[in-house]
C-alpha cells in the first residue's frame, strides 16, 4: 500500500494544526459559518441531521490492521462505537462533535490517514478492484496505478476547484468490480498481443440526476502515459465544464454535449500541448518512480502449497454452514492453496456497510494473524481479506462468526448497497437503510437466497444516487411524492463489465410495499429463468413486461 | 403550530428554541400558532446566535395522539434519531412524547428543509 515519507507526515500534521486553528476561530466567532463551511468540507466534515459526519479517506480501499484498529478506536472514543463503509470505499463517522475533530484528524494522521479530498469539487478517492494483487484474472496490479493517481491528484493545485467533484476507478480484470463505466473516468487495464500494458479510457459515465454509461475515448493508452493523459482530460473539463449549473457540471454532461469524438479530439490536442511544454523530461512519472511504487505493493509472500487443502475440504464436508460460506464468500486466489475471503457487512437486519468497533478489531486481528496485514474495502460496502491460506479459512470463518460478520451472502439478494438516506443525510428524500433491512428479512432463508443466485439490489435515498440505484439489477430510488416516502424501482441495471442503466418498472411504490414488490420480482424471475440465467439475464431476455404485470397486478 | 429548530454548533445536536435559549428535547420546545408573529421574531433571535447554533429555521407541526409533532418526516427523524438504530439519538430516552412522535404521520417536506438544500 501507500507509504508516507517524512514530508507526507509533516504535511498531514500541518493540515491538522491548520484545521485546529480554523475550528478555534469558528468557535470564537472570528469565522462565520459561511466562511468556515468550505474549510470544514475540505477536511471531510459535513453537518448532517443529528450531528457532524466525518468522511475518512481510504485510498483505493486499502487498509492495514493498525489503521483499521485506529478507525475502531475513533468509533468507540468519538462516535457511538461503529463506522459506516461507503460506496467510495471510504468510512464515515456519523456522530462527530466539531470540537473533537482536530484531535480525530491527529489520530488519523498517526496511522497515515486523513479526510482530505473526501468532499468538494476535487478529485476524490480513486477506487480499484478489492481483489487486486490476489486474483488470477488481472493483467497487472491496478493499485500501482491507483497509487500513482493518489500522489498526482492529492493537493493538485490545478484541479482543486473543478466544476464539480471527480471520481476515477481502475480495474485490471475482465470482471469489473469497480463500476468503472459509470465513473467520471474509468480505466480498464489491458495487455496487448505484444505484451504491452495499456488502459482503455472511459470518460463521462456517471449516475446522479442524469446517468450515463461512459463512452470509450481511447482504446489503448500506454500505461506509462497515464498521468499526462489524465491531466489533458481534466484540463478540457476544467476549461469547458458547466460552472453555472450544478446539475450540469459533471464531466458526463460535457462529454454528452460535445460528443465523445469531439471530446476525445480536444483531449488529444491538449495532450500534445502538454508533451510539447514538458520537453525532454516528459510529463509522466519516470519509470524509476513507478518501480518504487510497484515495490511497495510486492509485500505479500506466498508459500508453495498444494492446490487442495485437506483441512479446508474436511471442514466443508463436516460443517454445512462453513460450506455455504465458502460457496458464497471465498473466491479463487492466483496462488494455489490460498483464497480471497470476502466479509459481508450485510447481516440480515443490520445496516449495510456498518461495522462496530469490535468487528473492525476482529477483522484487523484476522488480517494480522492469517491475512498478511492486508484488508480491502469494496464499493459494495463489504470487506476483503485478499490473501488467506485455505488451511486457515475455517479458523477465519469461526472468528468472523463469533464477531457476527460471517453472513454467507456475497452477491446474493441480501448483499444490498444502501446509502445512509433520510436516517442521516441532509440531502435525502427518503430512507434507504430500513428498505434494505426489510428486503433482507424476506430472504433470511439462505437456501432460497442461494437458489435465486446473483442479484444486486442498490438503494438510494435521493437522486444523487450514492446508493448506485441506476446500476442495480433491481434499483430502488427514494422519492418525495405528495409529502410521503415513495420508491421508484428500476430493473436491468449493471455496474459491471456489462454496464447498463436500469429501466423504470412503473409508478413509485409506498414504503411498506417495496420489500413485497422485490419478493414478487424474484418470484417472476424464478418462474421465467432458463438454465444458468441470473436475474439480470432473464430480465434482458424477457423485458420488463412480466415483472411489471406481477408487481402492479393489484392495480388492474 | 410552529417550532424553531437548529443544530448546535459545537456538536451538531438537534436543538429547539424555548424562551430565549436552545434545549434538546422537542417535547419541551416553545410552540407558536402558525400566524403568531412571535415565531418569526424568535427565528430572527435564533439566527442571531451564530456561536450557538447553525441553520435556525421554523418547522410546521401537526397534532398526533394529543401531542404536537413535526409535519415533515425529516423533522421527526431529527427529533427522534435514526430509524435503524433506535437506541441512538433522542429516542433512546423513550416515554409517551417520543412514542407519539414515532407514530405521527404527515407530509415529508417543510420549508425549513428546502432552505437547507439551498444552503448545501
Amino acid at each position: 500500500m501507500y507509504q508516507y515519507d517524512t514530508l507526507d507526515k509533516e504535511m498531514l500534521a500541518d493540515r491538522s494544526a491548520e484545521f485546529r486553528g480554523q475550528v478555534a476561530r469558528r468557535l470564537s466567532g472570528e469565522l462565520s459559518e459561511d466562511q468556515f463551511k468550505p474549510l470544514r468540507l475540505m477536511n471531510g466534515l459535513y453537518l448532517q441531521l443529528h450531528a457532524y459526519m466525518l468522511r475518512v479517506a481510504i485510498p483505493y480501499g486499502s487498509l492495514n490492521p493498525a489503521q483499521l484498529r485506529k478507525l475502531a478506536w475513533i468509533g468507540r472514543t468519538y462516535d457511538k462505537g461503529y463506522g459506516h463503509f461507503t460506496t467510495r470505499t471510504n468510512l464515515q463517522f456519523h456522530w462527530i462533535k466539531l470540537a473533537d475533530t482536530p484531535d480525530i484528524l491527529d489520530h488519523l494522521a498517526s496511522v497515515d490517514m486523513h479526510a482530505i479530498q473526501t468532499s468538494g469539487n476535487c478529485i476524490r478517492n480513486t477506487t480499484t478492484d478489492p481483489y487486486a494483487g490476489a486474483t488470477a484474472e488481472e493483467v497487472d496490479d491496478p493499485r500501482v496505478w491507483a497509487e500513482a493517481i493518489r500522489q498526482w491528484s492529492t493537493f493538485h493545485p490545478e484541479f482543486s476547484f473543478l466544476p464539480r467533484k471527480f471520481k476515477i476507478a481502475i480495474t485490471a480484470a475482465p470482471k469489473d468490480r469497480t463500476a468503472a463505466r459509470v465513473h467520471d473516468i474509468g480505466l480498464v487495464l489491458k495487455r496487448a498481443r505484444d505484451g504491452a500494458l495499456g488502459f482503455e479510457v472511459i470518460v463521462g459515465g456517471g449516475m446522479g440526476r442524469t446517468p450515463y454509461v461512459g463512452p470509450t475515448i481511447k482504446e489503448f493508452l500506454p500505461v506509462n502515459r497515464l498521468l499526462s493523459y489524465l491531466e489533458a482530460i481534466l484540463r478540457v473539463y476544467n476549461r469547458h465544464g458547466r460552472r453555472d449549473n450544478i446539475y450540469k457540471a459533471r464531466i458526463k454532461i460535457l462529454v454528452a454535449a460535445l460528443g465523445k469524438d469531439e471530446f476525445a479530439r480536444q483531449v488529444e490536442a491538449e495532450w500534445a500541448k502538454i508533451d510539447q511544454d514538458a520537453g525532454e523530461g516528459g510529463a509522466d512519472l519516470p519509470d524509476t518512480e513507478l518501480a518504487r511504487i510497484r515495490g511497495a505493493f510486492a509485500t505479500a509472500t506466498f508459500e508453495t502449497l498444494p492446490a487442495v487443502s485437506e483441512a479446508f475440504e474436511a471442514a466443508k464436508a463436516s460443517t454445512p454452514a462453513f460450506a455455504r460460506f465458502v460457496r458464497n464468500n471465498v473466491k479463487p486466489h492466483k496462488k494455489p492453496g490460498y483464497g480471497i475471503v470476502e466479509i459481508s457487512l450485510k447481516g440480515i437486519g443490520d445496516t449495510p456497510g456498518d461495522a462496530t468497533s469490535e468487528q473492525m478489531e476482529a477483522v484487523a486481528d484476522l488480517a494480522e494473524r492469517y491475512g498478511q496485514d492486508d484488508i480491502r474495502v469494496t464499493h459494495e460496502q463489504n470487506l476483503v481479506l485478499p490473501h488467506v491460506r485455505l488451511d486457515d479459512i475455517p479458523a477465519v470463518w469461526a472468528a468472523l462468526a463469533e464477531a457476527g460478520i460471517a453472513t454467507a451472502n456475497i452477491n446474493l439478494v441480501s448483499d444490498i448497497i444502501a446509502c445512509p438516506g433520510l436516517d442521516y443525510c441532509a440531502l435525502a428524500n427518503a430512507r434507504a437503510i430500513p428498505i434494505a433491512q426489510h428486503i433482507a428479512e424476506k430472504f433470511r432463508d439462505q437456501d432460497r437466497a442461494e437458489k435465486v443466485g446473483e442479484l444486486k439490489i442498490k438503494i438510494s435515498g435521493c437522486i444523487n444516487a450514492c446508493g448506485h440505484h441506476h446500476v442495480g439489477h433491481i434499483g430502488i430510488l427514494g422519492v418525495d411524492k405528495k409529502g410521503e416516502e415513495f420508491y421508484q424501482l428500476t430493473l436491468g441495471g449493471s455496474g459491471a463489465e456489462d454496464a447498463s442503466l436500469g429501466s423504470i418498472l412503473g409508478p413509485a411504490l409506498p414504503y411498506d410495499r417495496v420489500a413485497g414488490a422485490v419478493d414478487t420480482l424474484v418470484d417472476v424471475y424464478l418462474r421465467e429463468r432458463r438454465d444458468g440465467e441470473r436475474f439480470l439475464d432473464t430480465f434482458r431476455r424477457t423485458g420488463v413486461a412480466p415483472f411489471k404485470e406481477a408487481v402492479y397486478a393489484d392495480a388492474h | 403550530m410552529k417550532a424553531l429548530t437548529a443544530n448546535r454548533l459545537t456538536d451538531g445536536e438537534v436543538v429547539f428554541w424555548k424562551d430565549g435559549r436552545w434545549i434538546e428535547r422537542f417535547a419541551d420546545a416553545q410552540l407558536w400558532a402558525s400566524d403568531d408573529p412571535a415565531a418569526l421574531e424568535a427565528e430572527g433571535r435564533g439566527k442571531a446566535q451564530p456561536l450557538v447554533v447553525v441553520d435556525a429555521y421554523l418547522i410546521d407541526l401537526v397534532e398526533a395522539e394529543g401531542f404536537w409533532a413535526p409535519v415533515s418526516y425529516r423533522e421527526r427523524i431529527r427529533a427522534l434519531g435514526p430509524t435503524n438504530h433506535l437506541h441512538h439519538g433522542k429516542q433512546a430516552e423513550g416515554g409517551a412524547a417520543i412514542e407519539a412522535l414515532q407514530h405521527a404521520s404527515g407530509a415529508a417536506r417543510s420549508t425549513g428543509r428546502v432552505n437547507l438544500i439551498k444552503r448545501k
